[in-house]
């Protein structure tokens, strides 16, 4: 490949917006939305009439993406997008709105989730109506249709290959409370032991409750525009230097039969690419984690450590706080909250700023964010950002 | 036996593979340009391109590729514990069918690679018909 990549930091993140975390907004979905979105143009000194574009992912559990633009008073919506899917594609929403940015379909989209995933829709069923998806009819007459049964079987499959133990998923949890109790916003504060972990009760095995993350009600928002127009407004711009996504098996056959590595691995020679980096030059990692295998999974897959060799790079210490490589500075979904990946975006650009107070990472000028890495809607996705020189 | 499960939902690409496990028939879809075997049933081939395929019958031996045990109910109606399994088909390797397992409750004694052979449990309708099964895998012997 010769040349800059035609995309590489064209597009910024302007600003950034969250609601409160809870168990119970009381409010509905569009409401959570507005509320973020209000606080991401605040954020960037944008007004509302400065949007022209809206894009969100959601699974049937959230409001429409052009309802959310009538509510903004946008009068001609340039570019929209109602992602199907769940966490991975929570980058390639973002991916996709920088992409119509930097094609010149529109300036200014403002990208978004939102979800009462405690009080309303709960990923883990109590009840509801199985997904959209044709795929689970050979599933729920089992009794197995919900996130932690998909990715336990995955992540027994994981363990079995590379010899991951109980123990090893510990540390990821662990190291992500730690990262928790520096963290305001974090629904989970109480720092967690080993004890407490292995103590903690099987939901379904191999995976006790701390392996599994939080149902949260919230919304994140962030705008996407310019890189030219993001450094005349209030915020230090965070760039996107890539976006990328890949994969595509699931439990049901696509031709590969290795359930130990995600789509991951294929989208990330090509983000990395992209942005005309590699993983040496990654900073922060703040890594998709519905579950903690999908932690150990994205080291490797993203090609910081070999296979087999995540759990080992987490047991060093390197993953946590003041470690070579911080993950999930935050707390993650294990113990921040559960906002679908986009308070994973958020984490990346308060740690790109220099804003992330005591769980700030010295010197962080690159981040990756990933989603989902592909299991059970099979496609993957992930952003290189970089603080703005 | 029969149980009280939920019903398979089948779609028109489907039917005629539900309808072939109530008779306790085993068959995946297969492509007659390049005989590789589609799961599910799709109708393309996704490694020829070949719109021609048929049913045909798979020999119900397979392997364990990994499974659960659910010891959380998830706020449904099902006995705790239980054990889901995914079975590799011998056909091909990238054939992966969850099902139940008829061995032990919790799952005592499985192994990824296990060999496991297809067996069948019907389901009861609210009308008290068997007129619906899924798939049970069992150990092989020998």
């Amino acid at each position: 490949m010769s040349g800059t990549h035609p995309f590489r930091d064209r597009t910024a993140i302007a600003g950034i917006g969250r609601t409160d975390y809870s168990k119970n907004s009381g409010v509905s979905t569009l409401t959570l939305a507005l509320r973020a979105i209000r606080a991401a143009l605040d954020d960037a000194g944008l007004a509302t009439s400065d949007v022209d574009g809206v894009a969100c992912h959601r699974v049937g559990d959230s409001v429409q993406a052009t309802i959310v633009a009538q509510s903004l008073g946008i009068k001609d919506v340039r570019f929209h997008l109602d992602l199907f899917g769940g966490g991975s594609q929570s980058a390639w929403t973002v991916g996709l709105a920088a992409q119509a940015v930097a094609a010149g379909v529109a300036d200014c989209i403002v990208c978004w989730r939102s979800i009462n995933a405690r009080s309303g829709f709960r990923m883990g069923g109590t009840g509801r109506a199985a997904p959209d998806s044709i795929e689970f009819q050979y599933q729920s007459p089992y009794w197995f249709a919900t996130p932690p049964q998909q990715f336990a079987m995955y992540g027994r499959a994981y363990m079995d290959k590379y010899g991951v133990t109980s123990e090893d998923l510990g540390r990821v949890a662990i190291s992500q409370r730690e990262f928790a109790t520096l963290n305001p916003r974090a629904m989970m504060q109480a720092p967690l032991s080993m004890d407490d972990y292995l103590e903690s009760r099987m939901i379904v095995e191999p995976f006790r409750l701390f392996d599994c993350c939080l149902e949260t009600d919230a919304a994140v928002a962030v705008v996407i525009t310019s890189t030219e127009r993001a450094r005349t407004l209030r915020q230090r711009p965070v760039l996107v230097s890539s976006a990328a996504c890949g994969g595509g098996h699931t439990l049901y056959s696509n031709g590969r039969d290795d359930l130990s590595t995600s789509g991951a691995a294929q989208l990330a020679p090509r983000l990395f690419d992209a942005a005309e980096m590699s993983p040496s030059d990654i900073d922060v990692a703040e890594l998709y984690d519905a579950f903690t295998p999908l932690v150990l999974l994205q080291l490797e897959d993203y090609g910081f450590v070999a296979k087999g060799e995540g759990a080992a790079l987490v047991a060093a210490g390197s993953t946590s706080l003041g470690g070579s490589l911080p993950v999930n500075t935050h707390g993650g979904h294990l113990s921040e909250g559960y906002v679908h990946g986009l308070n994973h975006l958020a984490e990346a650009v308060d740690q790109l700023r220099g804003d992330a107070g005591p769980r700030q990472t010295d010197g962080a000028e690159v981040a990756l964010v990933t989603g989902q890495p592909g299991y059970v809607a099979g496609t993957s996705s992930a952003l290189i950002l970089r603080a703005d020189k | 036996m029969s149980i009280n499960r939920p019903l398979p939902i089948a779609d028109l690409d489907s039917v005629a593979w539900w309808s072939a496990v109530s008779r306790h028939e085993f068959v995946c879809a297969r492509c007659t340009d390049c005989n590789v075997w589609r799961w599910p049933a799709r109708a393309i081939c996704g490694a020829c391109g070949s719109m021609t395929w048929e049913w045909q019958e798979l020999t119900g031996n397979g392997t364990i590729a990994s499974w659960i045990v659910n010891r959380h109910g998830f706020g449904g109606a099902f006995p705790l514990p239980s054990t889901v399994v995914l079975v590799r088909l011998a056909e091909q390797d990238d054939l992966l069918l969850p099902g139940g397992w008829a061995g032990s409750a919790d799952g005592a004694g499985l192994s990824v690679g296990l060999s496991v052979v297809v067996g069948f449990e019907d389901i009861e309708s609210e009308t008290g018909d068997s007129d619906h099964a899924v798939l049970s895998w069992g150990p092989r012997d020998g």
